[in-house]
C-alpha cells in the first residue's frame, strides 16, 4: 500500500489536496501520474518513456517505447493513437505471458493519473483536434460450431494462416522472418492458447484485434477485407482453435497400463488413448547462461506402460523446426561459434529411488542426488543418457538410440522408451509416484546448455489397471461393516440381557419407565 | 481456513454443551467435530494421511480421557448400554446400524474411482538458518552481521538513496521474473514453479526476518536451505555466482523500501 501513501505526498506536494484535479492534461494529475510512474514503471519503460530501463533487455517483447506512439491494445483504427480508456485498460489488465504486469490493486484514479503522464510522453496526443476513429465491437452472437466451421475459409482466404500456421499454432510460412517496428523478433500468436493473447481472450477481443491490428507489429487490420458477416465466424474459428480460457496446468501425468507394440506407431497410438497433461516452461533464469525469453511456454505430455517398459510422449509447439546442425544439453561458456543450432527436448527423472521427500536439484540433479536426464537431439534424430549432477555436471551413460520425432503444423512430438526396471536407475513399479521434469532448447533462438526452458519437479505416475466395477467392492464393504455391527449389537443385548445381567436390566427398566416412554 | 465451516461447528459444539450431553455423546462430537474441522475446515486441504495421523492421536487422547477415571468410565459404560438396550434409542441403534455401512460403502466406492494424487509433502518456509556461511572465501557471521549500508538511513540520506537505487536496477534485472513487479511473488515465470516465490508484501516473509537471515537466503537460494525445506524443488537462485557483497545488501534495502516493511531487529550479542 505503499504507493497510496506516495500519492498522497505527490498531491500534498502538487498543493491541491483541497481540489485533486485529475481532468485529462491538468498539469497537477500529470504530476501525481508522473511520481507514480517513476516509481512502479520507468524500471522496465525507462525514466523518459522511451522503453529503456534497466529492466528492459530481460524481457521480449520489450517493454513499450511510449514516445513512438505505436500500442498495440486499442479500440481505434490501424495507426491511430489509444484512447485514454485503452490505455486504463491496459494498465489494469497487464499483457499476459509478456513482462507487462497487471495492476489491479492501483484505484482508478491512479490510473488515471497514470494515463495522463504517459500522454505526456507523445506529442501526438497533445493535439486534440484529432479525434481517432473507434472500431466499435457489436454485442457477440452465440458461438455456434457452424459459424467456427465457416470461419476457416475466411481464415484461409485472408492469410492468417501465413503467418499464424494452419493450425494456429504460431508456424506460419513468414512467421520466422516477421519483426517488429523496432527491428526485434516477434512471433505470431499462438492461436491454440488464446491464455497467453496481449490483449484478452473473450471473442469480443479476438473481434478487436484483428480489426484494429496490433500498431507496431506485423499483425495488420482485417477491417477494411473481411466482410461484417464473416467477422463473427472468423472469430469463432480463432476461439475454437483453443480448449479453454485457462491452460488448466497439470502437476501429474497419468501412465495408463496398455499393451505396447514395437513399432513407433502403434505405441503412439497406444498413447493417444491417455489423458494429456500440460506442464508450463519457464526461462531458465536461475544459474549460468540464463534464458530470459525461453521460446516454448509448455509441453504437453502423455504417458503408457506394459510389464516391461515406460512410453512418454512429450510434445511443445515450435515455429519451425531446426534439424540441421546439433545441440548439447552441457553447460555452454556462452561461445559465439554459432553453429548451427538444432531443437532439442530432455526428460529428467531421479536416478535412484527418492529417501522419503528427498529428491534431486530440479536443474540437472546434483551430486547427491543425481538424475537420469534422457537428451533428444532433433537434428540427430537420436537420444542419449546422460547422468546429471546440475548442468556441469552432465556425462554421457550410454550409447545414442535412434528416436522417434516427429514435426508437424507447428508441434514436435517426440517418443521416450524406458525400460521399467533398466539394471541401472529407478525402477518404476504400478502404483508409485515418480518425480519427472523436462527441459526444451529452440534451436532458431540459440538455446543449448543450461539456456533453454525448463519445468520444475512433475509426477509421474503408473496406474494400476481397473479390475472391474468399483461397485463389487464398495457394496461387499458395505455388507461387511454391517455384519460387524450386528453382531456386536447383537452379542452385546444377548450378553446384557441374561439372568447374570438382571441387574442391570432393571436399572434398563427403571429408565425406560423414568424417560417415560409411553411403549 | 473454512470460516463457513469452522464457525457453525464451534457453535454447534457450544450449543451442544447447554444441553447437557451424555459423555458418550459429547466425546462423539468432539471426534466428528474435529474430523470435519480437519478435513474441510482447513484450506487448502490436508492430505489424507495427515488427517489419519491427527485421527488416531485425538481417538487416543478421547479414550484416555473418557477411562481417566471410574466415575466417567461407568457413566461411558452406562451410556453405551442404555443406548445398546433401551427402546428410546432403537431408532437410533437400527439407524446407525444402515447408516454406517452405507458411508463405509460410498467411501470405498469414492476410494476406488478417485484420482490418485501424488502425496504432499511438507515444507519449513523459514528453516533455521546456519551460524556461519563463507561467501565468495569470507566468512560471514548469520547471526550478527548487518546491513552495513541500513546506518545511512539517518546520517547520510542521499548515499542511502544511492544504495536503494542499486538495489532496484539489481532486482529488475535479477528478480522481478519470479518474485514480480510489486512484489508479491506472482513474477512472470512463477505459474511454473514450485514453491511459489516469496511474497515480499506479505508480513510473514521479510517483514519478520533480519536482514542478515536475507543475506544467507540470497547468496546461498535454494541450494543452500537445509534438507526440511526441500533444497531440491526451491528455484531460488544462489545469487553468490552473480552478485557481491554489497550488492545483495543494496537489493535487501531495496526489498524493504519498496514494501515499506521493517527488517526485525537483530538480537543483541551477548
Ligand atoms: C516489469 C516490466 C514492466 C513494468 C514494471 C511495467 N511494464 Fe508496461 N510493458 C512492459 C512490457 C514488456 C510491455 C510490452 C508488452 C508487449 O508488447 O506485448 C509493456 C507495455 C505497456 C504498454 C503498452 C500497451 C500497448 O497497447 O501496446 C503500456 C501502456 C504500459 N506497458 C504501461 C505501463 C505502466 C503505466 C506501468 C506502471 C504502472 C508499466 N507499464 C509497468 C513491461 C513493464
Ligand atoms: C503478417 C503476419 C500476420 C498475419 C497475416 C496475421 N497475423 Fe495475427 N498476429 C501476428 C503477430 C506477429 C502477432 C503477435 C503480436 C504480439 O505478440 O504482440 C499476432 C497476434 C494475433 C492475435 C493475438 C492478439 C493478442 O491479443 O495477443 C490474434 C487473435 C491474431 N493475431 C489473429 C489473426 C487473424 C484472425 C488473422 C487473419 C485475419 C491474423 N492474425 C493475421 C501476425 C500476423
Ligand atoms: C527463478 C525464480 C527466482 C528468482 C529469479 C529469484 N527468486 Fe527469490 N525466491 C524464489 C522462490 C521460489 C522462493 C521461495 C522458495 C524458497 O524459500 O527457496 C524465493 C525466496 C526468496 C527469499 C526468501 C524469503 C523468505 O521469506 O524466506 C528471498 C529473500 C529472495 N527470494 C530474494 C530474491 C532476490 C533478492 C532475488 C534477485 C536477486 C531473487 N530472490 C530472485 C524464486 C526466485
Amino acid at each position: 500500500m505503499t504507493y497510496r501513501f506516495g500519492y498522497l505526498y505527490a498531491l500534498i506536494l502538487a498543493g491541491t489536496i483541497a481540489s485533486p484535479a485529475r481532468s485529462e492534461g491538468g498539469s497537477d494529475a500529470c504530476a501525481a501520474g508522473k511520481r507514480l510512474y517513476m516509481e512502479k514503471c520507468s524500471q522496465c519503460h525507462g525514466e523518459s518513456g522511451d522503453g529503456k530501463g534497466v529492466g528492459a533487455d530481460f524481457f521480449n517483447p520489450r517493454p513499450r517505447d511510449f514516445t513512438s506512439g505505436a500500442f498495440k491494445l486499442r479500440t481505434t483504427e490501424s495507426g491511430e493513437l489509444p484512447t485514454g480508456g485503452d490505455l486504463a485498460k491496459v494498465i489494469r489488465n497487464g499483457m499476459p505471458y509478456t513482462g507487462m504486469p497487471a495492476w489491479p490493486r492501483f484505484s482508478d484514479g491512479e490510473v488515471a493519473d497514470l494515463v495522463c503522464f504517459l500522454k505526456t510522453l507523445n506529442p501526438d496526443f497533445a493535439d486534440t483536434s484529432v479525434h481517432p476513429k473507434t472500431v466499435t465491437v457489436p454485442k457477440p452472437p452465440a458461438y455456434r460450431e457452424e459459424s467456427a466451421r465457416k470461419g476457416r475459409a475466411i481464415y484461409e482466404e485472408n492469410k492468417c494462416l501465413d503467418c499464424h500456421g494452419s493450425l494456429g499454432r504460431g508456424d506460419g510460412e513468414s512467421a520466422p522472418t516477421l519483426k517488429d517496428d523496432w527491428g526485434n523478433p516477434i512471433r505470431p500468436a499462438d492461436l491454440t492458447r488464446r491464455w497467453t493473447f496481449r490483449g484478452g481472450h473473450r471473442r469480443e477481443d479476438i473481434y478487436r484485434t484483428f480489426m484494429t491490428g496490433l500498431n507496431g507489429t506485423p499483425m495488420p487490420s482485417f477491417m477494411a477485407s473481411v466482410k461484417e458477416e464473416d467477422r463473427w465466424p472468423l472469430v469463432d474459428y480463432v476461439y475454437s482453435l483453443s480448449k479453454g480460457d485457462d491452460p488448466g496446468y497439470a502437476s501429474m501425468v497419468t501412465a495408463v497400463s496398455a499393451k505396447l507394440p514395437k513399432d513407433a506407431d502403434g505405441i503412439r497410438e497406444a498413447l493417444a488413448r491417455s489423458k494429456p497433461a500440460l506442464f508450463p516452461v519457464i526461462g531458465q533464469v536461475i544459474e549460468g547462461r540464463r534464458n530470459f525469453f525461453p521460446a516454448a511456454n509448455a509441453v504437453e505430455v502423455r504417458a503408457a506402460y506394459d510389464s516391461e517398459s515406460v512410453a512418454i510422449l512429450v510434445s511443445w509447439h515450435d515455429m519451425s523446426p531446426q534439424t540441421s546442425g546439433s545441440n548439447s544439453p552441457l553447460a555452454s561458456k556462452g561461445d559465439s561459434s554459432r553453429a548451427p543450432l538444432t531443437d532439442a527436448v530432455a526428460l529428467q527423472i531421479p536416478f535412484k529411488a527418492p529417501e522419503g521427500n528427498a529428491k534431486p536439484y530440479f536443474l540437472a540433479g546434483d551430486k547427491k542426488n543425481p538424475v537420469e536426464f534422457r537428451f533428444a537431439d532433433l537434428g540427430k534424430g537420436e537420444i542419449r543418457d546422460f547422468l546429471g549432477k546440475g548442468w556441469s555436471g552432465l556425462t554421457a551413460s550410454g550409447a545414442a538410440v535412434k528416436a522417434d520425432a516427429r514435426y508437424d503444423s507447428g508441434e514436435w512430438s517426440v517418443l521416450f522408451l524406458r525400460p521399467r526396471r533398466p539394471a541401472k536407475g529407478l525402477a518404476m513399479d504400478r502404483g508409485v509416484f515418480v518425480p519427472i521434469a523436462f527441459s526444451v532448447w529452440d534451436g532458431f533462438s540459440g538455446e543449448s546448455g543450461e539456456h533453454g526452458g525448463v519445468t520444475s519437479w512433475y509426477t509421474l505416475y503408473l496406474k494400476p489397471p481397473e479390475e472391474g466395477s468399483p461397485i463389487l467392492p464398495a457394496a461387499a464393504r458395505a455388507l461387511a461393516a454391517l455384519a460387524a455391527g450386528a453382531a456386536i449389537v447383537f452379542a452385546a443385548r444377548f450378553r446384557l440381557g441374561r439372568p447374570g445381567a438382571a441387574a442391570l436390566s432393571k436399572s434398563h427398566l427403571s429408565v425406560d419407565t423414568e424417560s417415560g416412554d409411553p411403549r | 481456513m473454512n470460516f463457513w465451516v469452522v464457525v457453525p461447528m464451534v457453535l454447534a459444539l457450544i450449543g451442544l454443551r447447554f444441553l447437557k450431553p451424555g459423555i458418550l455423546l459429547w466425546l462423539a462430537a468432539w471426534w466428528g467435530g474435529c474430523f470435519i474441522f480437519l478435513r474441510f475446515g482447513i484450506l487448502p486441504p490436508l492430505p489424507s494421511s495427515i488427517i489419519g495421523l491427527f485421527m488416531a492421536i485425538l481417538t487416543a487422547a478421547l479414550a484416555l480421557y473418557g477411562t481417566a477415571d471410574a466415575d466417567k468410565l461407568s457413566a461411558i459404560g452406562k451410556s453405551l448400554r442404555a443406548f445398546l438396550m433401551e427402546r428410546r434409542f432403537a431408532p437410533w441403534l437400527w439407524g446407525s446400524l444402515v447408516v454406517i455401512p452405507l458411508l463405509v460403502g460410498f467411501n470405498a466406492y469414492r476410494q476406488a474411482t478417485s484420482e490418485a494424487v501424488a502425496p504432499a509433502t511438507g515444507r519449513t518456509i523459514h528453516p533455521a538458518p546456519p551460524s556461519e556461511i563463507t561467501f565468495r572465501g569470507k566468512k560471514i557471521d548469520i547471526l550478527k552481521a548487518s546491513n552495513p549500508f541500513r546506518e545511512l538511513e539517518g546520517k547520510d540520506k542521499a548515499a542511502f538513496a544511492g544504495h536503494v537505487a542499486g538495489g532496484r536496477a539489481i532486482y529488475y534485472k535479477n528478480c522481478v521474473f519470479c518474485h514480480g513487479d510489486n512484489m508479491e511473488g506472482d513474477g512472470l515465470y512463477s505459474h511454473g514453479l514450485d514453491p511459489q516465490p516469496a511474497n515480499f508484501a506479505d508480513p510473514t516473509t521479510i517483514a519478520m526476518l533480519q536482514e542478515s537471515y536475507l543475506f544467507w537466503r540470497i547468496a546461498k537460494g535454494g541450494p543452500g536451505l537445509p534438507e526440511e525445506s526441500a533444497p531440491w524443488a526451491s528455484a531460488m537462485p544462489a545469487w553468490e555466482a552473480t552478485l557481491g557483497e554489497d550488492e545483495i545488501w543494496d537489493v535487501i534495502l531495496f526489498l524493504y523500501s519498496f514494501t515499506g516493511r521493517k527488517p526485525r531487529a537483530q538480537e543483541r550479542a551477548e
